[in-house]
C-alpha cells in the first residue's frame, strides 16, 4: 500500500535520534499520572511519578529503547532539578514566617528525625544482607528527591536508587503517617506535619497540605530545612561512618 | 516571568561556582538554595516573578525526577534480589523517623513555646 510514504523504520529512525521521543514520553506519562492521581482524590498510593516512571520503563522496553539514549533526550527535564532545588528558598522563606519562636524545638526534632532516618534504615538493610550498593543508596531517601541526588553523587550512592527510595519514602510516609501520629497521640497540627516533611518531604508535605494548611506550612518547612542540614551533614557523616 | 527564571538561574549559578570552589562536598544548587534564602531574608520579601517562576517549578517538581528514576530499569534484578529486605528497611525507617520527630516536638514544645 502506501509505498509513496516513507518506510516507518525511516521514520522511527528520524524520530528516535531527536529528544522530542523521550521528552514527549516523559511529559505525556507525568500528565497520564497526574490525571490517575486526580481521579483517586489524591490518594498517596497513586503517585503520580511512581505511575510515570513505570510507564516509561515499559515505555522504553516495549520501543527497545536503551536507557541512556532516553537519558540523553530527557535530560533537559533533568536539568531544572538543580533551578527547582534553589527554588526551595521561596517555600523555606514563607515558612519561616509562621514560627512563632518554635525554631529551636524544631531544629531539635530534624536533627534527631534525620540521624533516625539514616541509623534505621542503613542499620536494617545491612542486618537483612541487602547489597552494598543498594544500601548506599538508603542514605539521603528522607531528604526530597532533587537534593538526595545530589548528595548520592557525594557519597558515591546512585543517583537512581536515591530518588527511587525517596520516592518510596514519600509515598510510604504518606500512607502510614497518620497512624503513628494517632498511635502517638500527637494532636498539634504543626507536630503532625513538621513530622511528615522532615520524614516523607514532598509527598508527606502534600499529604499534610490536603489534610490541614497549618500541617502544610510546617510539612514544608520539615522538607526544606532537612534538605539543607542533609546536604550539609549527610556526606561528612558519610565519610566519616562507612 | 523571565526575570524570574533569570534570578534563580543566577543563584543556581553561584552556588555552583561555590561548590566547585570553595566547598566541594556541598552540591552547588543546594549552596544556591541557602544564598537565596539569605537574599530574601536581606530583601525581606519574595520577588513577585521569582515566585511566579518558583512556584511553576516547584508544583511539577514530581516531573524532574521522572528521567533519573527511569534508571530503575538498569537495577531490577538487583532490586529484585533484596525487594523485601529493602521495604522492611524503608517502612521501619519512615515509621521511626515519623515518630521520633512528632516525640522530640511534643516534649520539649511546651518549654518553647505554647501553640
Amino acid at each position: 500500500m502506501n509505498n509513496n510514504l516513507p518506510p516507518i523504520s525511516e521514520i522511527w529512525v528520524y524520530l528516535s535520534g531527536s529528544p522530542l521521543l523521550a521528552l514527549v514520553l516523559t511529559l505525556s506519562a507525568y500528565l497520564l499520572g497526574l490525571t490517575v492521581y486526580e481521579r483517586s482524590q489524591r490518594n498517596p498510593l497513586a503517585n503520580p511519578v511512581l505511575i510515570a516512571v513505570v510507564l516509561v520503563c515499559i515505555g522504553i522496553g516495549v520501543i527497545d529503547m536503551p536507557y541512556a539514549q532516553y537519558f540523553e533526550g530527557a535530560q533537559f527535564v533533568h536539568f531544572l532539578l538543580g533551578t527547582a532545588t534553589v527554588s526551595l528558598a521561596i517555600p523555606i522563606y514563607k515558612g519561616f514566617a509562621s514560627l512563632k519562636g518554635r525554631m529551636g524545638v524544631l531544629l531539635l526534632s530534624l536533627l534527631a528525625g534525620g540521624i533516625t532516618s539514616v541509623l534505621t534504615a542503613v542499620g536494617m538493610a545491612r542486618w537483612l544482607g541487602v547489597d552494598e550498593a543498594l544500601v548506599r543508596g538508603l542514605v539521603a531517601k528522607s531528604v526530597t528527591a532533587p537534593i538526595a541526588m545530589g548528595i548520592a553523587e557525594r557519597v558515591q550512592a546512585s543517583p537512581t536508587l536515591t530518588a527511587i527510595f525517596a520516592v518510596s519514602t514519600g509515598i510510604l510516609g504518606a500512607v502510614l503517617g497518620r497512624y503513628v501520629l494517632d498511635a502517638l497521640r500527637i494532636k498539634a497540627w504543626w507536630q503532625r506535619g513538621f513530622a511528615l516533611g522532615v520524614a516523607a518531604h514532598g509527598i508527606g508535605t502534600s499529604r499534610a497540605f490536603s489534610v490541614n494548611a497549618e500541617a502544610g506550612a510546617y510539612a514544608s518547612l520539615g522538607m526544606g530545612l532537612h534538605g539543607i542540614a542533609g546536604a550539609m551533614l549527610i556526606p561528612y557523616a558519610v565519610a566519616w561512618w562507612f | 516571568m523571565i526575570q524570574g527564571l533569570v534570578q534563580l538561574f543566577l543563584f543556581q549559578a553561584l552556588g555552583e561556582l561555590l561548590s566547585k570552589f570553595a566547598l566541594p562536598f556541598i552540591p552547588g544548587p543546594v549552596l544556591g538554595l541557602v544564598l537565596l534564602l539569605a537574599f530574601l531574608a536581606l530583601r525581606g520579601h519574595v520577588p513577585a516573578s521569582m515566585d511566579g517562576v518558583g512556584s511553576s517549578i516547584l508544583q511539577h517538581l514530581g516531573l524532574l525526577f521522572i528521567p533519573a528514576s527511569v534508571g530503575v530499569v538498569l537495577y531490577l534484578p538487583l532490586l529484585q534480589a533484596n525487594a523485601w529486605a529493602i521495604t522492611a528497611a524503608l517502612v521501619l525507617s519512615v515509621v521511626a523517623t515519623v515518630a521520633v520527630v512528632a516525640l522530640v516536638l511534643k516534649l520539649f514544645a511546651k518549654k518553647d513555646s505554647t501553640p
